[in-house]
């Protein structure tokens, strides 16, 4: 084989390591030497791999080096009122969860308490004091050989470690909530959540991004999600981020027999918003639901990027992504089925369907297969097209105007994911953020009456 | 007509048919590749100074171009300075008649079941033999004349119609378009070429049967088929190979260009040694297909049935740049043993209302990789697209593997596109079922890999399809139990 | 014709028949009729040689042959006929293709020359009209799509045409309505004959009041528990297995 061209790599940024070298003695965890060393062999492993191109396989349809590869800085901590925070508190008055905001925890939100015993729900940096050598261990363990993953590895500074022994079920959500502020420079975050379910425990987890304001910011988020035999996460991600700001999220799961795993991901907002997902079937009995849906406009772009593996046999995963795009608008979608060899009476399917709405948008997808064991049932699915003329015609003649009976055709072919969403109130948001975008007078009770006529 | 399961049964036990080598007398250059080979190579074949140029300058773009890694297959690297790149059948000059053809090709031919005659089971088909290098017969070539088709060798037509040549070689697949087409360009020596005046529909098909024979050698051959308006033409190409240890590269390179309203239609069948059961030997079939539809309502078709090789890595393509010009391709790609395919194809739209249209079938049995890699890119300026795309995969035995990579880019809101694939395996119920009703194992798996193939071979010539079928079964053979 | 003596089959390593023994002669009707679980279908697939049971016991002979020896194609060949309970959809393969390669690949088993195509045409059409399958059916693809009871009326088209000594029925009754009943029992009564013998596994009575056999076995639990004249079937539909056998059957 030859070896990797070097074009498909650039250099980072020299403010990388200026940045790093000035903010790891303050970074989580700093005072552990093991933390440490595992933060700067990260740092050494991203300066090596540097930023993709779109020459890399992976990043073909996007360019994330004209976002993420320019001087950024870490944030300073900032006063925010709570109106502003409140739309994004999701879960019912029940619900847990962690706030942070450009990438420090913000305890006057955030509480955990009442939890049963054994479970585990603390900061990042509040896990970088408690079980450093654990910390230290996850980070290094997660080597996926992309570049971000390791930059994340070097700067994390919020998220979660999360961690429920066997058979508990969480009452109520948790929601993890990322608010980035920005600025110039972009200000940079590095989430990083590690979640572990013990045998048949359940979690409802609300993981939402939220970009405050007009300002640049970077998110770089990586999730290690471990699923014990028969554990349940229902998983519910909602990224509505600021017309500058940046979104790269890595998801990294693994999944026992079993376990069932759903996830919705609703993008409404970013120039660059990329989702990326690895998931590991490694048990019989496994159901992996992977839903999504995004409406880039105005020069942004969405990036859903998934590796589903079906590592043995007789279990089921589903990918189901959406997009709406318009007035500039990009998506992409890169989806693959990876059947090991001897996953027999693995199901496999996968969807991708888009609407493009204008000339100057561009739908991009390339969902794959790729299969070595024989007794499977696997088959995708991908389409693009603009609105059904008959479909809009239908409205139109029970008088309904055109604007309208675009926005209503545009939000049925949208709800059809925001519906897969578990939490009443994730739903109600992405909903209420959904007819925002589309205009034409819609009100989510019309909305409803009316698209089960046309349909 | 034979059916697929009596011309099974007749094959049932041979392996590879056609692995057979004839003793010929032969000419050739000594292993590698320079800028003098190139010149001795177009010298011999007397060529004019620009042609020349145009295969150094080609030489020149290939020797800073490196072979690409993005494809499935794998392979050890190609020792290019190893391979001889002229080999032909020793003759003074080509023959004048079919009957001046040396005896021993004539019954390489036969053996073949193509023998060069005007007659008999050919009778509809015009055929161009390609024997290494060079062409060495072409059939009916009078019959075409009188309506002003030109079917003849590449090396012919360099003489006799140098300016269509001059005009549309390398317009639709550039030298520097890849690594094995600018190799291609450098060293390719013969081919066919087919010119379909104004108006006129070919009235018979026309095929090429490639052949090689010589050992130590690559096959580069160049092919060149321009429809003027309103024409009709279909061209088919066969190829064989004998059976040897050795890889044997074989780097093609095919245009086509379709102007106002004509349509081509081309059929491949593709059954080069594909290698033995363990994956020994073997060719290697790095090919570069592209037709461009320059014209309104343009159409061409390509049509594969691959079976050979060791490795097939092609993309027939279409470039439909006239309004409502539409490009399909069909194929049916079958791996056995150790072979690796990655084939596809690419359609770019341009032209408004273009349409498209894939149907593509991979089985793959033994251990073998067969991956569809295909790309619909519709342009801003392609108004009213279509595309719709269908892959399906069969798998045979718990050691191979299927892959789908299907690339699809829209810049046109009006566009629409569709992509359908599935994977499925031959059922336990329906072999007892063939079986409970007095069909053979084999004959039952042969039924039921043509019939997922039906919509692919129903695209083919008569005559091709006939073989098509034979070769779907033969290929299959002991992949099952 | 058909001769099974003390036959034990095992489905991974669970025993399903226990020791059967069962006589068909040449031009008879036998019924086997049989509460679920009985080892009715288990029985005519181990005839028609499907792979997944295990014989561990006993023997069958076809004629003079040992018919557990034969390969599922030979049985075919050698005259057996199972119409399938569930007749498999084999897209892309013509219903009419398939006849033909069927009644060919037989046909050379048994040394004769291929049907000519004139002769092919005039018998499929010919059983088509009497089965009340169209010409449409004919040429879609086998199976595909078709509902019960079209499959149903194939599998007798088959049969018919590929002229078997031994007719297996597995539960052929089983989803359709009383027309299509008359239509495949019509269909089958035809094909009585003095060289010809039926097996017709059913689950109820009813389809014995079309094709009226001349022997009724009960069976349960893996053997043939009582047999009898077409009364025995009578009998049956009024006092059910359980009456009938005097023991409780699990369901």
């Amino acid at each position: 084989m030859l070896a990797i061209k070097r074009t498909r790599r650039l250099d980072p940024d020299p403010a990388f390591a200026a940045t790093f070298r000035a903010l790891a003695p303050r970074l989580p965890g700093s005072a552990d030497a093991a933390l440490a060393r595992v933060r700067a062999e990260g740092f050494e492993r991203f300066a090596a791999l540097g930023i993709p191109t779109r020459r890399d396989e992976a990043w073909k349809f996007t360019d994330v080096a004209r976002i993420a590869n320019r001087p950024m800085r870490p944030a300073a901590p900032v006063e925010l009122p709570l109106e502003r925070v409140l739309p994004y508190l999701l879960g019912g008055p029940r619900a847990r969860r962690l706030v942070f905001v450009d990438g420090r925890l913000q305890p006057q939100w955030s509480h955990t308490g009442g939890l049963p015993e054994g479970v585990i729900v603390e900061s990042l940096a509040r896990a970088a004091e408690t079980r450093p050598v654990a910390l230290a261990e996850a980070l290094a363990g997660l080597d996926d050989g992309r570049s971000f993953t390791a930059l994340n590895a070097a700067f994390a500074d919020s998220g979660a470690w999360i961690e429920l022994p066997a058979g508990v079920v969480l009452d109520a959500p948790l929601q993890l909530l990322f608010v980035a502020t920005g600025g110039e420079p972009p200000v940079m975050s590095h989430p990083r959540c590690i979640l572990r379910l013990g045998d048949g425990a359940s979690l409802s987890l609300l993981e939402t991004h939220v970009g405050l304001g007009e300002g640049a910011a970077l998110g770089n988020a990586v999730l290690q999600l471990a699923l014990g035999p028969g554990a349940r996460l229902e998983h519910d991600r909602l990224e509505l981020l600021g017309p500058a700001s940046a979104l790269l999220a890595k998801l990294d799961g693994s999944l026992a027999a079993g376990a069932r795993y759903r996830q919705t991901t609703v993008v409404l907002g970013g120039a660059l918003v990329r989702n990326e997902h690895e998931v590991r079937i490694d048990g019989p009995g496994v159901e992996c639901l992977l839903s999504g849906v995004a409406v880039p406009s105005r020069g942004e772009e969405a990036d859903t990027f998934v590796r589903i593996h079906h590592r043995a046999g007789g279990s089921h995963s589903d990918q189901f992504f959406k997009s709406v795009v318009e007035a500039g608008g990009h998506n992409a979608f890169a989806g693959k089925i990876i059947v090991h060899k001897g996953a027999q009476k693995t199901n496999a399917y996968q969807k991708n369907d888009n609407l493009l709405l204008s000339d100057d948008s561009e739908v991009d997808t390339k969902p794959e297969l790729e299969i070595y064991a024989d007794d499977v049932k696997c088959s995708h699915g991908a389409t693009c097209g603009e609105l059904d003329a008959a479909a809009l015609f239908y409205l139109r003649a029970r008088g309904i105007g055109a604007e309208t009976a675009r926005a209503l055709l545009i939000h049925a072919f949208a709800a059809e994911v925001i519906g897969r969403l578990g939490d009443p109130t994730a739903r109600a948001l992405a909903e209420q953020r959904l007819l925002a975008r589309l205009g034409g007078g819609l009100d989510p009770a019309l909305a409803a009456s009316v698209i089960g006529e046309a349909a | 007509m034979a059916t697929a399961l009596e011309t099974v049964k007749d094959y049932t036990g041979s392996e590879y048919k056609y692995g057979f080598t004839t003793p010929v007398e032969e000419e050739r250059f000594p292993p590698g590749l320079d800028e003098d080979v190139v010149r001795r190579l177009s010298a011999i074949k007397r060529e004019p100074a620009w042609l020349t140029e145009w295969r150094v300058a080609a030489l020149r773009r290939w020797q800073t171009m490196t072979l690409p890694d993005w494809q499935k297959p794998t392979f050890p690297p190609i020792d290019f300075q190893a391979i001889s790149y002229y080999a032909a059948p020793k003759q003074k000059e080509r023959p004048k008649s079919l009957d001046e053809i040396d005896p021993e090709i004539r019954r390489t031919y036969d053996k073949l079941g193509i023998p060069i005659r005007e007659q008999e089971i050919l009778a509809g088909v015009a055929v161009d033999y390609v024997f290494d290098s060079v062409s060495v017969a072409t059939t009916f070539k009078k019959k075409l004349e009188e309506l002003g088709v030109v079917f003849c060798s590449i090396s012919e037509a360099v003489q006799e119609h140098p300016e269509l040549v001059r005009k549309y070689l390398g317009s639709v697949v550039p030298p520097g378009d890849n690594f094995f087409a600018a190799l291609n360009s450098a060293v390719f020596s013969d081919g066919s070429f087919v010119y379909v005046p104004k108006g006129v529909r070919c009235p018979m098909e026309l095929s090429t049967y490639f052949r090689i024979n010589a050992a130590g050698t690559g096959q580069f051959e160049r092919t060149l088929i321009i429809a003027d308006e309103g024409s009709y033409v279909s061209y088919l190409e066969g190829c064989t190979a004998p059976m040897r240890d050795e890889n044997q590269l074989h780097a093609a390179v095919v245009e086509l260009v379709a102007l106002d309203d004509a349509e081509i239609k081309y059929s491949t069948v593709q059954n080069w040694y594909p290698g033995d059961k363990d994956g020994k030997g073997g060719i290697y079939n790095f090919v570069t297909k592209r037709g461009a539809c320059r014209g309104r309502r343009s159409k061409i078709s390509w049509t594969q049935v691959e079976t050979g090789s060791a490795i097939t890595w092609k993309y027939p393509s279409c470039i439909l740049q006239g309004d409502d010009s539409v490009g399909e391709f069909y194929s049916v790609a079958v791996t056995n043993n150790h072979q690796q395919a990655d084939t596809g194809t690419k359609m770019i739209h341009i032209g408004k209302r273009t349409r498209s249209r894939i149907v593509s079938k991979g089985i793959s049995a033994g251990r073998s990789d067969n991956t569809y890699r295909g790309l619909v890119r519709i342009l801003k300026s392609a108004e009213g697209a279509r595309n719709h795309t269908q892959c399906d995969s069969m798998l045979i035995g718990e050691h191979c593997g299927a892959h789908t990579v299907p690339y699809i880019e829209v810049h046109n809101r009006t566009a629409r596109c569709e992509h359908e694939a599935t994977t499925s395996k031959i059922s336990e119920d329906q072999l007892f079922y063939c079986r409970q009703r007095g069909i053979s194992e084999e004959d039952a798996v042969a039924l039921i890999v043509n019939g997922f193939c039906r919509e692919v071979m129903n695209e083919l010539p008569m005559e091709f399809a006939v073989e098509a079928r034979k070769l779907l079964g033969i290929s299959l053979e002991g992949s099952v139990g | 014709m058909l001769t099974i003596e003390n036959l034990e089959v095992s489905v991974e390593g669970k025993p399903i028949l226990k020791g059967l023994s069962l006589t068909v002669e040449a031009g008879r009707v036998h019924a086997i009729m049989g509460p679920n679980g009985s080892g009715k279908s288990t029985l005519a697939h181990v005839l028609a040689g499907r792979e997944g049971y295990e014989v561990t016991g006993g023997s069958v002979r076809f004629g003079e042959e040992d018919l557990l020896a034969m390969e599922p194609e030979e049985r075919a060949q050698a005259g057996l006929f199972l119409a399938m309970q569930y007749p498999v959809e084999i897209p892309g393969v013509a219903n009419m293709y398939f006849l033909r390669q069927a009644i060919n690949a037989i046909r050379k088993a048994r040394g004769q020359d291929e049907i000519p195509a004139a002769e092919f045409m005039r018998k499929v059409r010919e059983q088509a009209k009497l089965l009340g399958i169209g010409e449409e059916l004919l040429k879609r693809d086998l199976n595909a799509g078709f509902s019960g009871g079209e499959k149903k009326r194939n599998e007798i088209l088959q049969m018919a045409m590929l002229e078997p000594r031994l007719c297996i029925l597995d539960e052929t009754d089983s989803g359709l309505d009383i027309d299509a009943l008359r239509t495949v029992a019509d269909g089958v009564n035809r094909l009585r004959s003095p060289e010809r013998a039926f097996l017709v596994i059913t689950h109820y009575q009813r389809l014995l009041d079309y094709i009226v056999p001349d022997v009724v076995h009960v069976m349960a639990d893996g053997r043939i528990r009582r047999s009898g004249g077409p009364e025995l079937a009578r009998e049956l539909e009024e006092r059910g297995y359980e009456g009938l056998l005097g023991t409780r059957l699990a369901a």
